[in-house]
């Protein structure tokens, strides 16, 4: 037994990690590639637990309400129509459609289409050929040691897509894959693998979009871990829309080669409580990151969003723009670190972070970290948490503008900073709708008005 | 229409109103002049409703009712609009989102119709033409990274559509060059008309040269100390604030 297994079994297991425990021996597991990175997912999860508010990065994150339940890591769902499907998906977005209920691949309701250049396999598909170029993205980007959740993802890991782009392929159609959580009598743990090989010169656009129906008490725990091959670029879109009492946790993982870029939207509005780690490495001469996010809080939601990045070469960029916007007695929680490691020098690295309070009871906890070890840098961070602008708001208001219409006005004026960095219409409508929300003719805050041009 | 009688407002704990009187008719123009710091622009933001000022003393009606009193909003519905001295920028607002939003609180307030789509824009474009602003105007942000005349053109261009019956302009001459201030002139100009009373708010004379006031009243320590027609101004702008403030003295 090893130390960090010792330690493990010295404690009392939480409900959850009992569950966890329990599901885990209730399984045979054989010697092959993937049975080995299931236990060594569990040998980690065993030691480490679920991170305790001492641990620091879950410093202002307890977990105590998920620890007390008890999951299921499987079991059956009511399947919904393709009508339910439907109407829960992003509108308008056309491309190849993965459907997934709880964390399981539904073949039945997803619609493929031959893309040139594209592969999309089962993660169980791609397991039983040998994985292929996925053994060296699986499980070795997303580090279970670093991440308790990835290393329970890890543990369980039997669902999930692995998509290849072939070399200087560009998919001309966004990829969309969309996470269903249901009721399934207890709760559920779902929790899906996505595995991107972007090769030389591709160009893949990626979405990622959580949702649910019925009011799960669900756990998902989705971990996406990219490989950006030379001058490949991939624009990835998480859209996160849980039901208020389900657990998201999720984590974005990539390596970046010579040239690649990645631009990552990351858009947190749903879930009881919702917590994103990305870790992206630039590891080559001219690689790129662009992180942009936008949370909104209310009730007594929580919601964390821990980005790193770590420039490991030379010329390299990384520009991260996240806003939130905290109502009631919600809680956000932002940690933006950028790491500029020995003789990366020549770069650039950018961080702000901005929140909006609307209320005495919200809450924000941000931290920008930037930790250099070059000379030769370019960085900036800064992070604000403020209120509406008085004198934005009495000019509407000196306009007839009724003040509760102009409060949510100055409030979508503020997420749009955000929502304009997307190039994809279809998510950043569906955002900019639900933010403007009851405000009147929504639709034209930021379009051009009349039906006559 | 309007009337203002003997105003303290206090800002900070300092008095910078201290007694001002003035009395307002349909269809006139007032210029009212002075020194920086003599209560100018604290005028114009008591009468708009801004925050932060504290009447302590005197009352001021608008066609009777108590102006006070009044929400900003329900003021502008009521037919009150202040053009500021520094507009807002609002990036993610389009400018014609909202004049579309604030014209339609007006008409709602006044009993008429909202305007469709096509109604208000071939009212906007009508009055975009009179102050010599092009029509992506609408599709940007309000005021955002427009110039300082160009925001000021749009100050004018909200009260052309909005159509006030009391307009105060604040400082509108205030960084505009001169074929700017012309514009704004203009526009001011053309709507000028026997029910709609304006008052305007300027440290220089120049912008009378343009909008020609009936009464011109000059402010000093928080008090008119003294009214006369446009030729003050000129005698003002001869003589320079000292001249009115010894005399007051003396």
């Amino acid at each position: 037994m090893t130390m960090a297994a010792q330690r493990g079994s010295d404690r009392k297991l939480s409900r959850a990690e009992a569950s966890f425990h329990d599901a885990w021996r209730a399984t045979e597991r054989g010697t092959d590639p993937i049975s080995n990175l299931q236990r060594a997912g569990f040998a980690e999860f065993e030691a480490s637990g679920l991170p305790s508010t001492r641990v620091e990065s879950w410093k202002y994150t307890a977990l105590r309400t998920l620890s007390r339940r008890a999951f299921r890591v499987s079991g059956p769902v009511g399947a919904p129509t393709a009508e339910i499907v439907e109407g829960m998906a992003i509108e308008g977005l056309e491309g190849p459609r993965l459907v997934f209920l709880n964390g399981r691949l539904q073949q039945a309701l997803s619609g493929s289409e031959d893309l040139d250049g594209l592969g999309i396999y089962s993660l169980s598909d791609a397991v039983s050929d040998g994985l292929g170029a996925a053994a060296e993205i699986l499980g070795q980007i997303a580090d279970p040691a670093a991440h308790p959740f990835a290393a329970l993802n890890q543990a369980f890991l039997e669902d999930g897509v692995v998509i290849t782009v072939a070399p200087g392929k560009t998919i001309a159609k966004p990829l969309y894959l969309l996470f269903i959580s249901c009721p399934g009598g207890d709760p559920i743990a779902a929790q899906p693998r996505i595995v991107v090989d972007a090769g030389a010169q591709s160009h893949l656009c990626l979405v990622e979009h959580y949702t649910g129906i019925d009011e799960p008490d669900n756990l998902t725990n989705a971990v996406t871990e990219i490989r950006g091959g030379a001058g490949s670029r991939v624009e990835h879109y998480r859209l996160q829309e849980e039901p208020a009492q389900a657990f998201h946790i999720g984590g974005l993982h990539a390596r970046l080669q010579r040239d690649a870029s990645l631009d990552s939207h990351n858009i947190q509005v749903g879930a009881a409580l919702a917590r994103l780690d990305i870790g992206v490495s630039l590891e080559e001469p001219g690689a790129e990151l662009r992180l942009n996010g936008l949370y909104t809080v209310d009730g007594k939601r929580h919601v964390d969003n821990h980005t790193r990045v770590d420039h490991l070469a030379p010329e390299t960029r990384s520009d991260e723009l996240y806003r939130g916007i905290v109502d009631d007695r919600g809680r956000a929680v932002f940690n933006g670190k950028a790491v500029v490691h020995k003789d990366a020098q020549r770069i650039d690295a950018h961080q702000s972070n901005k929140n909006l309070l609307l209320s005495q009871q919200a809450e924000v906890d941000t931290k920008p970290e930037l930790e250099i070890y070059a000379d030769d840098v370019k960085c900036s961070h800064g992070a604000t948490v403020g209120q509406l602008d008085k004198n934005a708001l009495f000019y509407l208001l000196s306009r007839g503008i009724g003040e509760e219409v102009a409060r949510k006005l100055l409030t979508y004026a503020f997420a749009e900073v955000v929502a304009a960095r997307m190039p994809l219409e279809v998510v950043r409508r569906r955002l900019e709708k639900r933010i403007a929300g009851t405000l009147p003719e929504s639709d034209l805050i930021r379009e051009p008005v009349g039906g006559d041009r | 229409m309007l009337n203002i009688e003997n105003l303290h407002v206090r800002v900070g704990g300092k008095f910078i109103l201290n007694g001002l009187d003035l009395e307002v008719g349909a269809g006139e123009v007032h210029a009212i002049m002075g020194p920086n710091g003599s209560g100018k622009s604290t005028l114009a933001n008591v009468m708009a409703g801004r925050d932060g000022y504290e009447v302590t003393e005197g009352r001021v009606t608008y066609d009777g009712h108590d102006l006070l009193d009044m929400a900003p909003e329900d003021r502008a519905r009521e037919g009150v609009f202040l053009a500021f001295q520094y507009p807002v920028e609002i990036p993610g607002v389009n400018n014609a989102y909202l004049l579309k939003a604030a014209l339609n609180a007006v008409r709602t307030h006044r009993g008429e119709t909202e305007l469709d789509a096509f109604e208000f824009l071939t009212l906007v474009k009508d009055k975009m033409k009179m102050m010599h602003m092009a029509e992506s105007f609408l599709e940007r942000g309000v005021n955002e990274g427009f110039s300082g005349g160009e925001k000021k053109r749009n100050e004018i261009l909200q009260m052309a559509v909005l159509e006030p019956r009391l307009a105060i302009l604040d400082e509108t001459d205030s960084g505009l060059d001169i074929d700017a201030l012309r514009i704004v002139a203009g526009g001011v100009n053309s709507l000028r008309s026997p029910d709609r009373a304006m008052v305007l708010v300027t440290h220089y004379q120049r912008l009378l040269d343009y909008i020609e006031p009936d009464y011109v009243h000059v402010l000093s320590g928080g008090r008119i100390v003294r009214t006369g027609d446009k030729s003050l101004a000129l005698e003002l702008e001869e003589r320079g604030y000292d001249w009115v403030q010894e005399a007051v003295n003396a």
